[in-house]
């Protein structure tokens, strides 16, 4: 434990939290539990459908082009994109820190670096669906076979869209939460509160996206 | 919301500011008419917003029931009078089968989600959490109100899916695909169908604001001396319900969004080899499993149960303690039963699916779980048992229905056992039997839990009293109703009898229970009229009843007592009561109550 | 909102030093960074490989690299790790619900495809009928909607 928080502090005895955290932070995190029950809900239902089916593409097939270089990239521009999204979550930790120090500047900087990584890892993602629809994948319809060469049913793009869509909505919605934090950084809103709480509960907010991407990650592109 | 900016304080700094408060409650505190009773931030005011808006579904859905149980008891008669009200559902004066199946469907979705959820548990964790913690209000009181206007959008989605021209979603409330996803399946497939998506997803969003301000504010916000071990069972009810609320509904929520997609999108997450019998089409979907939807569905729909149950149960042993002048037994064992209870409800679903083409060796692992349920349901039946044996019980309406409460609970529990065993189920599935059983403990106790609980805190609520003639009227004719409804169901599921037809008089086998049938009609429409007695006694009472004179009317130990008898917002006029002792030292070293907020005597003697 | 009693005590990580807290950040990110390169040679690595049996093993040590990575993201970067156990518990706890989540829906998916193919013997005849590759470069561009929808 980082604090020094005293031997015998009975933290269950009422009046004051037992986690020793005000209660927005303790709601954020119930609230990452919850939407962890959502996505854990979509790409279970995505593994019992692939379990469920006799054949299924090869992700390494799927995507395997990269911006400006063509096809037969497999793998390299999902790690672009992985890449971005942990290097943004650093500059985020960096922003929380920051903040803990009161370094009114290292914050604005800080997350200024993590918006324009959500920005870019929305634009990778704009220019995969683009590049994928073109290739004819969209919801409901399937231009790839199964890694055996039979016909597969649209379930791969299907529950590719639905789930990488829904993270890109978490992706966006956490970029205009950090525009919002910047834009009261820099009115000074935190100065004069007296801390940068609430860029702690961005900053759960764009960790959890990330971790998010970590499993989507996994889970259409390696397996 | 900005509850932060003290966060650096210590207790002396604390203690300043509860006096600073005081002082300036009169000026902070001019509301209008829209800040009071419209976009109140106060727990209390949310609570009865919950509980009126909850009172109006709980009628519609009644309204529901009196109209399919005549199509069931007089299937050969017509009513002309049907026609006039409902036009084309009635045609000819008798209900006609979409609309049945409409009235089916609405009627669960309703008193489910609508009033045994939101009506139940919104009223009640909104009304008890801060009052009996010793909290000014919600955590984040924003987010509160915000819990009860999302329902409220959902319930007006809700209610205009009942007028649109194909009618409401008519697939029952589970909406299993594919006749739920497909609109060219059924009228209710239609436009209805959608409103009811949408309905529910703002539903969704409703129960996971309240939820996290519950699960927080618990946590977070207690008394000073208020441990977790000296909460109400009230509170740790309804901790567990917002636990089970937080965890569960997002799965609903994810499996509605793919039966959206399916229903617009094109995709197949649900959909294969289907041939649609109105279209004469075979559709092109493929690759879907339809057992997908069931699962999803009923990894909310088993811990649902428990999210009705759970507050029933916590009000029903904190006025079983209280009437009976003794402290609840086993009080230890009730938090432990209710996390046993909180735990199985989410390794049990698939009993669900028993004969739906769940794998039958995954279906005997469900089986054992849920098996497993009976033994912290029967810890709870015993305990509530032992606190009234020998206790010096006061028989208010509140107590009556917490009595009822515990008998419906038990008689419903049984058949769960039967209901719980796979192979049982290749009988009983879909019958009349599991509609008996569920309506029993589920249905019929949870709404006895919610009585009680309204009859005992309406006090609290509107600082006047219920009238106890007409409430006993209500619990008797309830009570003995609610057992001549369902007790035959058993019977005629036994035999056989399937539920959600329309008509069972082309059946030689099931033309016996015609009389049956007619009788538990006759006696469905007076239980409904008894409801409406109810209905006119809370609204009378709110304004006509008799005046509450004292703040500790049921001599109870709780802490919303020590408040004034219709508390501002803010609960306590001084500094919030610190807490020195458990919720139930009733009849203790010859006393017949001891407040929570009493320190202990020195030459007290323990519990 | 005014009732400001509400929020009791929080004792503070002021205390807190920037400088570990950096160091930590970047071996995290260090961490972070090997695991994801360990999954991508696994990635590429499983694309040259027929036996199912290591198909299955490296699969499964990349499931346990997201994990791991899961691990260092959550305690680290979201802090979980400094928080008090009973906070830690209140988040670890309920995930545990996810092993019997996923082993009932995954063993469910796949009992749905064996009692498929047994019972639907043209299914299974369907789905072991190579097709010709699609086109698919050919940059058509068909209204997806109309392809799989339900008209």
């Amino acid at each position: 434990m980082a604090q020094a928080v005293p031997a015998e502090q009975k933290w269950w005895s009422g009046g004051k939290s037992p986690f020793n955290l005000e209660y927005g932070k303790l709601m954020m995190w119930y609230f990452l539990m919850s939407d962890a029950f959502t996505f854990g809900a979509f790409l279970i239902s995505y593994g019992t459908i692939r379990f469920a089916s006799n054949g299924w593409p090869d992700p390494n097939k799927v995507f395997q082009s990269f911006p400006g270089l063509g096809s037969g990239y497999p793998l390299a521009f999902v790690s672009l994109m992985t890449f971005i999204l942990i290097i943004s979550s650093v500059t985020m930790v960096l922003a929380v820190q920051a903040g803990h120090a009161m370094d009114k500047k290292a914050v604005v900087r800080n997350l200024i670096l993590t918006i324009i990584g959500g920005l870019a890892f929305l634009s990778c993602q704009a220019w995969e669906w683009t590049h994928l629809h073109h290739e004819g994948a969209w919801w409901g319809s399937n231009p790839f076979l199964n890694a055996d060469g039979t016909k597969a049913s649209t379930n791969f793009t299907n529950f590719f869209f639905t789930i990488t869509g829904f993270h890109g909505f978490h992706v966006f919605s956490g970029v205009i939460i950090n525009i919002i934090m910047l834009i009261m950084t820099l009115n000074d809103v935190f100065e004069r509160k007296g801390h940068y709480l609430m860029i702690e509960k961005a900053g759960l907010y764009w960790h959890f996206v990330d971790l998010v991407w970590v499993f989507v990650f996994t889970c259409f592109y390696l397996i | 919301m900005s509850n932060e900016a003290t966060l650096y304080g210590h207790s002396e700094v604390v203690t300043t500011h509860d006096v600073h408060h005081d002082e300036h409650h009169g000026h902070h505190h001019k509301e209008t008419f829209i800040t009071k009773y419209v976009f109140s931030q106060d727990h209390k005011m949310i609570a009865k917003q919950f509980l009126l808006t909850g009172i109006i579904w709980a009628i519609i859905g009644g309204l529901f029931s009196v109209l399919f149980r005549l199509q069931l008891g007089y299937p050969d008669q017509t009513f002309p009078i049907l026609e006039e009200l409902l036009g084309k559902w009635a045609a000819g004066g008798k209900i006609q089968p979409e609309f049945y199946y409409a009235l089916v469907t609405m009627h669960g979705t309703v008193l489910v989600f609508f009033v045994l959820t939101a009506g139940l548990s919104g009223t009640f964790a909104n009304f008890l959490i801060p009052l009996q913690i010793g909290a000014r209000d919600m955590a984040s009181p924003f987010m509160n109100m915000l819990s009860y206007w999302f329902f409220f959008l959902a319930s007006i989605i809700m209610v205009s899916s009942l007028f649109v021209q194909t009618g409401p979603a008519s697939g029952g409330w589970t909406s299993y695909p594919p006749l739920s996803a497909l609109g060219d399946a059924s009228e209710g497939s239609k436009a209805g169908m959608d409103l009811w998506l949408v309905a529910m997803a703002m539903f969704v969003v409703s129960t996971l604001l309240g939820g996290l301000n519950y699960v927080s504010t618990i946590l977070n916000m207690r008394t000073k001396g208020m441990s977790m071990t000296r909460l109400p069972l009230t509170i740790w009810a309804l901790f567990f319900t917002a636990v089970l609320g937080i965890l569960s509904f997002p799965v609903l929520f994810s499996g509605f969004i793919l039966l959206l997609f399916d229903r617009h999108a094109g995709t197949s997450f649900y959909l294969s080899d289907i041939f649609l019998a109105s279209t004469q089409k075979a559709l092109p979907n493929e690759g879907g499993s339809a057992i997908l939807y069931q699962h999803l569905f009923w990894f909310l729909g088993h811990p649902e149960v428990y999210i009705i149950l759970l507050p029933a149960m916590g009000m029903a042993s904190e006025i079983l303690s209280t009437n009976s002048r003794k402290p609840i037994f086993g009080y230890m064992a009730m938090i432990a039963s209710l996390f046993a209870i909180t735990v199985l409800a989410f390794l049990v679903w698939a009993h669900h699916m028993f004969v739906t083409g769940l794998n039958p060796f995954l279906g005997s692992f469900f089986v054992l779980l849920t098996l497993l349920i009976a033994v912290p349901s029967a810890i709870k039946v015993f305990n509530w048992l032992t606190t009234i044996w020998r206790g010096n019980l006061r028989f208010t309406p509140g107590m009556l229905f917490a009595l009822g409460f515990v008998s419906l609970f038990i008689s419903g529990g049984l058949t769960g056992i039967f209901l719980g065993n796979s192979t049982l189920d290749i009988h009983l599935h879909d019958t009349y039997f599991v509609v008996a059983h569920f309506h029993i403990v589920m249905g019929v106790a949870s709404f006895f839990g919610m009585f009680a609980g309204i009859y005992h805190w309406f006090p609290k609520m509107y600082g006047r009293y219920l009238n106890n003639t007409l409430a006993f009227i209500h619990f008797w004719i309830t009570l003995v109703g609610a057992y001549l409804i369902f007790w035959p169901m058993h019977y005629e599921g036994l035999a056989g009898m399937p539920r959600r037809y329309l008509d069972f008089s082309g059946w030689a086998s099931f033309n016996q229970f015609g009389g049956l049938n007619r009788f538990i009609s006759i006696v469905t429409m007076i239980v409904f009229a008894v409801q409406l007695l109810f209905v006119f006694n809370f609204f009378y009472s709110m304004f006509k009843g008799r005046r509450v004179t004292s703040q500790n009317p049921w001599g109870s130990n709780t802490l919303e007592w020590t408040t004034q008898i219709n508390p501002g917002h803010g609960n306590w006029e001084g500094e919030i009561p610190e807490v020195h002792r458990w919720a139930y030292d009733y009849g203790k070293d010859g006393r017949d109550f001891i407040s929570q907020t009493e320190p202990v005597g020195a030459d007290e003697s323990k519990h | 909102m005014h009732f400001m009693e509400n929020i009791q005590e929080i004792t503070h990580h002021h205390s807190f030093d920037r400088e570990a807290g950096k160091k930590e950040v970047i071996r995290v990110t260090v961490i972070l960074t090997v695991f994801t390169l360990i999954e991508l040679a696994l990635g590429f690595w499983l694309m040259g490989i027929e036996a199912q049996f290591m198909r299955h093993l490296i699969k499964g040590v990349i499931c346990i690299l997201m994990l791991a990575k899961a691990f260092y993201i959550v305690g680290y970067f979201m802090h979980l790790k400094h928080e008090l156990r009973n906070m830690i518990m209140t988040i670890v706890v309920p995930l545990l619900l996810f092993f019997w989540f996923i082993i009932a829906f995954l063993a469910d998916g796949n009992s749905y495809k064996n009692l498929k193919n047994k019972y639907d013997p043209y299914h299974l005849e369907q789905s072991k009928t190579k097709v010709e590759a699609p086109a698919h470069e050919g940059g058509e561009h068909p209204d997806a909607k109309k392809e799989g929808s339900k008209e």
